[in-house]
């Protein structure tokens, strides 16, 4: 069963400074996590006693300001990151589209680039050819797939990127606001995809700072402030597909 | 200590059941390095040809015969080179892979097999060039040749564990980017590459029996020359692979998971 179980997870950043002859220590409240520490050794807590249960079918939103914390529970949940702190336990398999270069080689071409992705998730050559065509017609870039990586905007590396880890069936889907650089028409396509996801008895966990995506993707609301939960949601506000098929 | 070392059996063992990752990112590796040559990589063949030829040219002592010379120059060559770029990209291994060590989760041995496979692709284009000069210089070819092909497998089974020992090295003392890549250059003066130790001069006797790479080149470079089976250098070099790689399972079992928080 597919599930996401987190018991009082903290993470701490330890910062090691050079030596440095500029002026110490005239701190002022950030919009971060907290900066503890003094002099050679800091530290940033970036996660302070996160906990919550995510079930099959759930998909949570993640907001709160820049530095709440966001990508660093996305990369704990993903097991980057060993807590500092507190015990996760993740039933499922897991993938991730954090910033849209990751994993990706620049020289290599878009075909390439897919089949280093599913290699990387632990698939073989054979599955990965049999999910290359789908892969390559989700994504919609045509023949710029046998360009290189390095030939691609933003947009295009971002559909790129959605197209691949969503097609290799993850049971656990995690996002970190990949998704503002495609355009209208792919965000409407990869919304659909993450229902089916949803549907499937997955999970999906989307940081975001859009409201209106949030609203649209998401079941769950979790709001992070300075690493703490300020508040977890359950039953969120209205579904734009659900009012579309109800009315 | 045993649960460091499950850590790092752990590791191992996902890294190898991913092993068409490091395979495919290692031939993707030597082909950017040499993306828009001619050539390709058979520069790293001309390269290394066209060092031994000089140090043949420049170092050949008088009053020996030229051919035994280049044999014994190519061997050395061969096996410095390959160590020291093996040591040299270890140090800052795991800084050049930061975006895949902070956006994936492959075990750390991934990308030290990465490197350990590249690393002997590269040698390959010198072994080739090294058993063409074999052959010119009229070394026979003979059974103690098979020796010295045992000594290149030893190196390669230290290979991994050399590389996992500096990278890590190189993670928590970034310093140690810098005076690896200077010891190294001098290194190359105290280890018998290209100079024959005659056991006269107390430094180079010196230089050349407390230097443990001495020992992993002869075990290549002895069976050829000499048609002997080297024991003490076998022995000695045996050991100081199991020395390391002992070193590199508790640093991969104990440190594996801080390392994404040092780089
Ligand atoms: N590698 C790092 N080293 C030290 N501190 C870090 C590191 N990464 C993040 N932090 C700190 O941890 C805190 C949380 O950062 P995080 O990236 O998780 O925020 P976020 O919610 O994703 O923000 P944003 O909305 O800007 O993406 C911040 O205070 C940040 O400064
Ligand atoms: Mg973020």
């Amino acid at each position: 069963m597919v599930s996401i179980k987190l018991n009082n997870v903290s993470l701490v950043y330890k910062l090691h400074e050079k030596l440095t002859l500029s002026a110490p220590d005239r701190r002022v409240a950030g919009p971060g996590g907290r900066i503890e520490g003094s002099g050679r050794k800091q530290f940033v807590q970036a996660l302070d006693g996160v906990s919550f249960d995510l079930k099959a079918g759930d998909r949570l939103g993640l907001v709160g300001p820049n530095g709440a914390g966001k990508t660093t529970l996305l990369k704990v949940l993903y097991g980057i990151y060993e807590p500092t702190d507190g015990s996760v336990d993740i039933e499922g398999k897991v993938d991730a589209l954090f910033n849209i270069n990751i994993g990706f080689r620049r020289e290599a071409t878009g075909r390439r680039n897919i089949v280093l992705r599913g290699l990387i998730s632990g698939w073989t050559e054979a599955e990965i050819e049999e999910k290359m065509e789908d892969i390559i017609a989700f994504s919609e870039l045509g023949d710029f797939i046998d360009l290189p990586f390095k030939a691609y905007s933003q947009g295009m590396a971002a559909r790129l990127a959605f197209s691949a880890a969503t097609a290799l069936d993850p049971e656990i889907l995690l996002m970190d606001e990949w998704i503002g650089a495609g355009d209208a028409s792919f965000q409407e396509k990869a919304k659909r995809r993450m229902d089916e996801l949803a549907e499937k008895a997955g999970i999906i966990v989307l940081a975001s700072h859009s409201e209106a995506l949030i609203q649209s993707v998401c079941t769950k609301k979790l709001t992070l402030r300075s690493g703490r939960i300020e508040s977890f949601t359950t039953e969120p506000v209205k579904r734009v597909g659900a009012v579309a098929k109800s009315s | 200590m045993i649960a460091a070392l499950n850590g790092a059996f752990d590791d191992i063992s996902r890294a190898m059941r991913l092993h068409r990752v490091w395979i495919a990112l290692a031939h993707e590796d030597i082909g950017d390095q040499h993306r828009r040559t001619t050539l390709g990589p058979l520069w790293l063949l001309v390269n290394y040809v066209a060092f031994v030829g000089t140090f043949v040219f420049v170092f050949q002592p008088a009053g020996r015969d030229a051919a035994g010379y280049s044999a014994y120059v190519a061997i050395g060559l061969l096996v410095w080179f390959y160590l020291m770029e093996v040591m040299s990209m270890s140090v800052s291994l795991f800084q050049r892979e930061e975006s895949f060590i902070e956006g994936t989760t492959l075990p750390l041995f991934v990308y030290v097999m990465r490197l350990g496979l590249q690393s002997v692709i590269r040698a390959g284009y010198a072994i080739a060039g090294c058993v063409a000069i074999l052959v010119f210089s009229g070394s026979p070819v003979a059974t103690p040749w098979l020796w010295s092909l045992a000594g290149l497998l030893l190196i390669l089974f230290a290979t991994p564990a050399l590389i996992t020992v500096f990278a890590f090295l190189g993670a928590f003392f970034p310093d140690s980017q810098f005076i690896v890549g200077n010891l190294l250059r001098v290194g190359m003066f105290f280890t018998p590459v290209f100079w024959m130790n005659n056991s006269q001069d107390p430094i180079q006797k010196y230089a050349y029996e407390w230097n443990p790479f001495t020992y992993f080149l002869e075990i290549v470079r002895l069976p050829i020359i000499n048609g002997e089976f080297p024991a003490h250098a076998f022995t000695v070099t045996i050991l100081a692979s199991l020395f390391t790689w002992a070193i590199a399972l508790l640093l991969l079992g104990r440190y594996r998971k801080q390392i994404v928080f040092l780089i």
